[in-house]
């Protein structure tokens, strides 16, 4: 009996430490992709998370609480990134920061939207990620500070046919990835509307590996470009084989292009190419923070994953603060009318009616394969390409 | 159009030959299907990526070692694995499911320990192309292709040929029998693998080559397992011929058709022969063998 009461005691005790304790903090949630495919990117994005939130809880946290991210990793799985979303929901956080990729984004949004919790992704893409499909009604909860996939075909269509006076295209994506198939379309769109003509579309499927019939097909209708909007890998084995193939066409990619190891994978059959990108290390603005996270890690991060992140924290900070409370939908309600946050990529408008930013341009960088590098090209804003 | 591809389906299929020749070997004497094979493939990609980093820059050292290399873990993989199965005589789904399992542990065990990231092998021969005819064809794949097409002749040639083939044949037929006349069983299968994973080293640096070196890479196996299926499991020169179909049929599809149809050809293939030609094209009855 005396055994029960001293476990009870202790058990109440535990439960008061626990509140108290729980009173100090404020946990944010963060969904990412810690294993697998993405992890390059996942992992420089939490350090860089991880970063922020101890100068943040040094400079005093948010409204007197201290910050503690709740990180979980999704593996790049859609079904995965759902079971994170649950478990972020019951660990009791006010925000959630991702997941980078469109397909993930879009399988968590139902579930944070009915728990009330505001989502801001890193560098979902997709128009779907905030706008609920069904409806076509925004998702109150989900925001994001990139741009999105429209913008960002529409940049590349551009750019090929105006900058790189290219004619005819080609484009070759994954018929299993949101990213790829919409970018597709919006570049097809793009593209026709400038007066070039797209005369191969050709699809393969997600983990496939040869694209030797795909671009065969495209070698007998030799197009100026190819649009490859997949990430790095398979940009790498296109290039490749289409090189082996004889194929000339310069080839034109997407913002999942940018990792540090294309150039080691695509070796010299990517040089040359152009890729749009969110951010590159060259850009003015983010040049404080690049130098931070390579004096504190030893190494560049991998853009852009890290910078979009911290943008997230930054609204999610500043929502909070102007909403004077931790409630989901106060929250949500304030980041709709975020005007000209300071972030770390520069500043940050987000539109009310469709919760994506309204000033985030898009750099073109070319791929350098002589001097390991992705030199800035040149960089388009959303008024550019109205 | 045609010709090249043609030749696209042929250096495709080539790689899958290479490949299904490691399944055959297996299949051929201990009459189960090695799913770890794809394994040891991805593992002899990487001691090749490794040689080529560490020691020498060069495909010929790496193509050794990789193939010595990957032998010898195609061989301790039967000793740890299959050899007590075998052994207890359990029946060769057990071993078949052990395999599996082996597969899953293997790609976990590289995971853990060098990661889930990409590498690719340095250009050896850079972009450089043959044009015939109008149609091109890289250097690698040429050379990968002569080089199966070799390789799998030598092993022709070393079953035919030698005394360790003739046992090894001869295993093949009844290994009772065969143990009784003095030859040496667990010798013999661990020759076998070795040949099995010997051949699946060199596969893994064509791969890593022709694509890329990542944990998960052996699963491309599972379309060689269709071409030694096809071209009948069990049979060496089958193993070549389905390999050589599939690859065309393939790329066939992916060119007149629809890249998105591909598989549904081969799978669509692999269900009709098996209504059909349950032995596949040049495969032995194997109903009687236990």
């Amino acid at each position: 009996m005396r055994k029960f009461a001293v476990i009870l005691a202790c058990a109440v005790l535990c439960l008061f430490v626990g509140t108290a304790l729980a009173e100090e903090v404020v946990k944010i949630g963060h969904t990412v992709s810690l294993t697998g495919g993405a992890s390059m990117w996942g992992q420089s994005e939490k350090r860089a998370l991880e970063m922020l939130i101890e100068k943040l809880n040094a400079e005093g946290g948010v409204l007197g609480k201290k910050i503690v991210l709740v990180s979980y990793d999704n593996r790049n799985d859609a079904v995965e990134a759902v079971n994170v979303a649950r478990r972020l929901v019951e660990d009791g956080v006010v925000a959630v920061i991702g997941p980078a990729q469109s397909g993930n984004a879009i399988a968590s949004a139902p579930i944070l939207e009915k728990a009330q919790v505001p989502m801001v992704v890193t560098t979902a893409t997709n128009p779907y990620v905030t706008l609920d499909k069904k409806t076509e009604k925004i998702r109150p909860f989900a925001f994001r500070p990139c741009f999105i996939d429209p913008f960002q075909g529409t940049v590349a269509a551009r750019f090929a046919f105006r900058d790189l006076k290219a004619k005819t295209a080609s484009i070759l994506y994954d018929v299993g990835s949101d990213y790829g198939q919409w970018l597709a379309k919006y570049f097809e769109e793009a593209f026709v509307k400038e007066g070039g003509q797209v005369v191969a579309k050709e699809a393969f499927r997600t983990d496939e590996l040869d694209y030797r019939a795909q671009l065969g097909k495209m070698k007998e209708l030799n197009p100026d470009v190819i649009f490859i909007p997949t990430s790095q890998k398979e940009a790498a084995m296109a290039a490749k084989q289409a090189r082996d193939l004889g194929i000339k066409a310069v080839l034109l990619g997407t913002d999942n292009w940018g990792s540090p190891d294309l150039i080691e994978l695509g070796g010299s059959a990517i040089d040359g190419g152009f890729f749009v990108n969110l951010t590159d290390l060259a850009d003015p603005d983010i040049q404080d923070f690049v130098a931070e996270y390579r004096q504190k890690f030893g190494e560049d991060p991998v853009l852009p994953n890290p910078v979009m992140a911290q943008d997230a924290l930054l609204l999610i900070v500043d929502s909070i603060k102007r909403a004077n409370s931790f409630e989901g939908p106060k929250v949500a309600e304030a980041m709709a009318n975020t005007v000209g946050l300071k972030v770390t990529s520069g500043t940050l408008t987000i539109d009310p009616t469709t919760h994506d930013p309204l000033d985030k341009p898009a750099v073109i960088q070319k791929v350098d394969v002589t001097n390991n590098a992705f030199p800035f090209h040149m960089k388009f804003y959303p008024q550019d390409v109205k | 159009m045609l010709l090249q591809t043609l030749i696209t389906g042929l250096s495709i299929g080539g790689i899958y030959a290479l490949m299904a020749v490691g399944y055959s070997l297996v299949f051929s004497v201990l009459n189960f299907s090695n799913f770890a094979h794809g394994a040891v493939i991805m593992l002899g990609a990487y001691i090749g990526l490794g040689v080529v980093r560490f020691l020498a820059p060069a495909l010929l050292p790496a193509v050794a070692i990789a193939m010595i290399g990957a032998g010898v873990l195609a061989v301790l993989n039967e000793r740890l694995a299959y050899s007590l199965l075998r052994r207890r005589k359990a029946p060769s789904l057990y071993l078949m499911i052990s395999a599996m399992g082996c597969a899953v542990l293997l790609e976990n065990l590289v995971y853990a320990t060098i990661g889930s990231r990409f590498y690719a092998y340095p250009e050896f021969f850079a972009t450089s192309v043959v044009t015939l005819a109008g149609s091109t064809v890289s250097l690698l794949d040429l050379f990968a292709f002569i080089f199966s097409i070799g390789a799998i002749g030598g092993l022709h040639l070393f079953l035919t040929r030698t005394k360790t083939g003739i046992a090894i044949r001869a295993g093949v037929a009844d290994m009772t029998m065969c143990s009784l006349m003095g030859v040496n069983l667990d010798r013999l299968i661990a020759v076998v693998f070795f040949l099995a994973g010997a051949f699946a080293g060199v596969a893994g640096i064509f791969l890593g080559i022709k694509y890329l070196v990542y944990p998960t890479m052996g699963w491309i196996t599972n379309k060689a397992y269709i071409a030694a299926v096809i071209g009948g499991l069990g049979s060496l020169p089958g193993a070549l011929i389905g390999g050589l179909i599939l690859g065309i049929v393939e790329t066939l599809v992916s060119t007149y058709i629809s890249s998105v149809y591909r598989d549904l050809f081969s799978f669509g293939l692999l269900i009709a022969l098996l209504l059909y030609l349950p032995n596949g094209l040049l495969g032995r009855e194997t109903g009687e063998k236990v």
